[in-house]
């Protein structure tokens, strides 16, 4: 019974929040070419290939039925509401998905947990891809959008717009930002010359922000012989393109590099304290012609494997996934997530380096709850911290209860 | 299909000489409508040097390897111009698909050669004629010399073919707002495939009907004249039943490439590789992975025979090689994107042997 009646309170939340809010429910670009989905509270299934005409219809659609999330199609279709074979592709907006599940952080993902669905065998942090117990791969998962998580994404997001506008052309206006509502940012282009891209093209584009595949020696790290010596070139700090950004990925990496840091990249042990013994004088050097030929022991090869790591620093690790797809179905600006009562919020590409998730996509404010909770660490919502909490009640405000009831880390008490 | 090429008005850049260099051009068009000159009227005695200039186009492609047309400064212009609509004409009346992807490679390859020592501002003309915003760069960097910049979308559509190659990933070039700087090398390089697909598009062997008899007659004794070397049809070897191939079995990236092998589409080596490999790991035949390479336009039997070997163990090093792991194709450019197994795998072969073991267990 407490499960059904966080449920019924969690879409009674969701329907005053759209009956208030319904005006807040973005309207992709040409609305009659795509495909829309929704899940609801009831049935645990995709209601899918729905298509709207006009804005009105979406929103009253939304309003009424109250789904537990809304998706729409990055994809233009002649018959949105077809056969996926039969719907007629037009094209696609050129899209990016940030999450934190793709990024290595600092707080290890200790605060979320897994369960194998098969043996009921329990952890916490990444989840494997094997469960140890009983070799199975089905998982119940818990996440937390914890502050690291988030800051991680963030910096990535800050990556990926640097390279689409320094590198690839896009002007801010195109692109535009939102946070996901959960873990992440996503990151659309709608302009009419990227819509035609086929999976090939946008492979390509993925490959370019992650910087997979790439050849330093194609960036400018070269050899040269003159009268029996060898001089090492590479690219500058200044340099366009991934050429400056491999300078200065490297260059922020030696800065604090250990003796350690360079072992772990394949580098010999005498090599690497020679570098960190001589790390002032190469970074001297990168004001003038360049640091390639400071130490003499280190060839091309063992630049190469310096270099790629500092790239590494300079990439923007997106979703490749869903950028190749050109069906995706992304969710929908202007509404609210199921797993966390956050709202999916737009906002400025120049807004990126202020913008505070924790405090734009709360779609609830004031109110008190109260809810027992099970276990939660501490979070936070704007301004006000709350928890950590273990097996105890707690009078919350709406959007601090909602979240831990999405989240099933609490339920309901009368 | 619409051609995509623009017909820019008089711009005086373009000589008739160019023309007959470049004859896929807007402006030949419009100089044979200039001239008035019809299909028919090629079988015309006066016209016969045109006719066996086109038929020759086409035999050049046939014989020549790597395939290319010939260009000969001192022949005659309009022959030259007049001569490629007419082979477009003779290859569609053939109806044959190698023949199609063999001239059109033939003639884009003749194009590229050209293009290399071509004056800057003729490439930029040509280009244009295939809607690329390019203007002249002249940029040095480093030790390298750029002297165009191309936008980076008209060089994702053009470069497509090309992405498996580590020097035309677009990862791997100077891109500066919204730009790719290239040298003249690398833009005749784009250009020629987009004169290949160019002329693919214009090659249409439903036109057959359309064309009058005496053009029929000479396209079907070509056809026989070099039926060695026209390889369509996968041949079936005798005692050799089909194997029982699984392609839904296959992971995204080697289905792709069996099916490009299928359709004689061009695969890059380490395409080749991979999809020897993995179908000689899952117990395929070699003679059947030969003939699956017969339609590729540069086929040759005893290499491709020579190689498959190669990687089955039965020469050189005699070790059986197994295809490269996921990450290795992605960073070739080889993986179309992960479907729901292949982000639990790392490895081809294993996504078949999952695919295989949960459809037996689960009957």
């Amino acid at each position: 019974m407490a499960e059904l009646d966080n449920t019924l309170f969690i879409r009674e939340m969701f329907s005053k929040f759209y009956s208030e809010n319904f005006n807040r429910i973005e309207i992709p670009k040409s609305i009659e070419n795509r495909e829309f989905g929704f899940t609801l509270f009831r049935e645990n299934v995709m209601i899918r290939h729905k298509s709207f005409s006009r804005a009105d219809d979406l929103r009253d659609f939304i309003k009424k039925s109250v789904p537990s999330n809304a998706y729409y199609s990055s994809a233009y279709y002649n018959m949105p509401e077809a056969k996926m074979d039969e719907k007629g592709w037009l094209g696609s907006d050129l899209f990016f998905d940030i999450d934190a599940d793709h990024i290595p952080t600092k707080c290890n993902k200790e605060h979320d947990s897994w369960i194998c669905k098969s043996c009921g065998f329990k952890g916490r942090g990444r989840t494997p891809e094997k469960c140890p117990n009983c070799g199975n791969e089905g998982f119940e998962e818990k996440t937390w959008p914890c502050e690291i998580c988030l800051e991680a994404a963030k910096l990535e997001t800050i990556k990926l717009i640097d390279i689409l506008l320094e590198d690839l052309g896009f002007s801010a206006d195109e692109i535009k930002c939102s946070f996901s509502g959960h873990r992440g940012y996503h990151i659309c282009i709608e302009s009419e010359e990227v819509l035609g891209l086929d999976t090939f093209a946008r492979k390509e584009i993925v490959d370019y922000v992650t910087g997979t595949g790439i050849d330093v020696t194609l960036h400018g790290l070269n050899e040269v012989r003159s009268r029996g010596s060898r001089i090492i070139t590479g690219p500058s700090l200044g340099d366009a393109g991934w050429r400056g950004r491999a300078a200065r990925g490297t260059y922020d990496f030696l800065l604090t590099a250990t003796i350690e840091d360079l072992r772990s990249l394949g580098l010999r042990k005498d090599i690497a304290i020679e570098i960190i013994e001589k790390r002032e004088a190469i970074l001297e050097s990168w004001r003038g012609g360049g640091p390639w030929s400071v130490i003499s022991g280190l060839g091309v090869k063992s630049w190469e494997k310096i270099i790629l790591h500092g790239l590494s620093l300079q990439s923007a690790r997106v979703d490749t996934v869903v950028t190749v797809d050109v069906h995706r179905l992304i969710r929908l600006p202007g509404t609210l997530h199921g797993k966390t009562g956050l709202l999916k919020v737009s906002f400025p590409a120049s807004r990126i380096e202020e913008f505070d998730p924790l405090k734009e996509a709360v779609a609830f404010k004031g109110g008190e709850v109260k809810i027992y909770v099970e276990e939660a660490p501490e979070f936070r919502f704007g301004d006000e911290v709350f928890g950590p909490f273990e097996r105890q009640v707690v009078a919350l405000p709406i959007q601090a209860a909602l979240f831990l009831l999405c989240k099933g880390a609490a339920r309901v008490v009368d | 299909m619409n051609s995509k090429l623009q017909f820019l008005g008089e711009t005086g850049i373009l000589l008739s000489s160019d023309l007959a260099k470049y004859p896929f051009l807007p402006e030949s068009a419009e100089e044979i409508k200039r001239l008035d000159f019809k299909i028919e009227d090629v079988l015309e005695p006066n016209y016969a040097s045109i006719l066996d200039r086109a038929e020759k186009r086409i035999v050049e492609a046939l014989t020549s390897n790597p395939p290319e047309v010939s260009y000969d400064p001192s022949a005659d212009v309009n022959v030259e111009i007049l001569s490629f609509p007419m082979a477009i004409v003779l290859a569609s009346a053939t109806a044959s698909d190698y023949i199609k992807r063999r001239y059109a490679l033939a003639e884009a390859r003749r194009a590229y050669n050209l293009l290399k020592i071509e004056s800057e501002e003729k490439v930029i003309e040509v280009a244009k004629r295939f809607g690329w915003r390019i203007r002249l760069a002249s940029i040095e960097i480093g030790l390298e010399k750029f002297d165009f910049a191309l936008h980076f979308i008209d060089y994702l559509k053009s470069a497509t073919t090309l992405f498996h190659e580590k020097g035309w990933k677009l990862v791997n070039r100077l891109v500066v707002r919204g730009e790719v700087y290239l040298s003249k090398q690398d833009v005749a390089r784009l250009l020629q495939e987009e004169i290949r697909r160019h002329i693919e598009l214009k090659i249409d062997p439903k036109m057959r009907s359309l064309i009058p008899e005496g053009i029929i007659k000479r396209a079907d004794s070509l056809k026989m004249m070099y039926a060695e070397k026209i390889k369509e049809e996968p041949l079936t070897i005798e005692g050799l039943a089909s194997p029982d191939i699984e392609v839904n079995l296959f992971p995204p990236c080697v289905r792709g490439l069996y099916e490009a092998a299928l359709s004689g589409r061009h695969i890059p080596h380490i395409g080749r590789f991979t999809l020897t490999s993995f179908l000689l790991n899952i117990g395929i035949d070699p003679n059947f992975i030969v003939d699956l390479f017969r339609k590729s336009a540069d086929f040759n039997e005893r290499m491709t025979r020579y190689q498959i070997e190669h990687i089955a163990g039965q020469r050189g090093s005699r070790t059986k090689y197994i295809p490269p792991k996921c990450d290795t194709l992605q960073t070739h450019g080889l993986c179309p994107g992960m479907d729901e197994l292949c982000r639990r795998i790392k490895h081809p072969l294993t996504y078949y042997l999952r695919r295989k073991r949960r459809r037996v267990s689960g009957a």
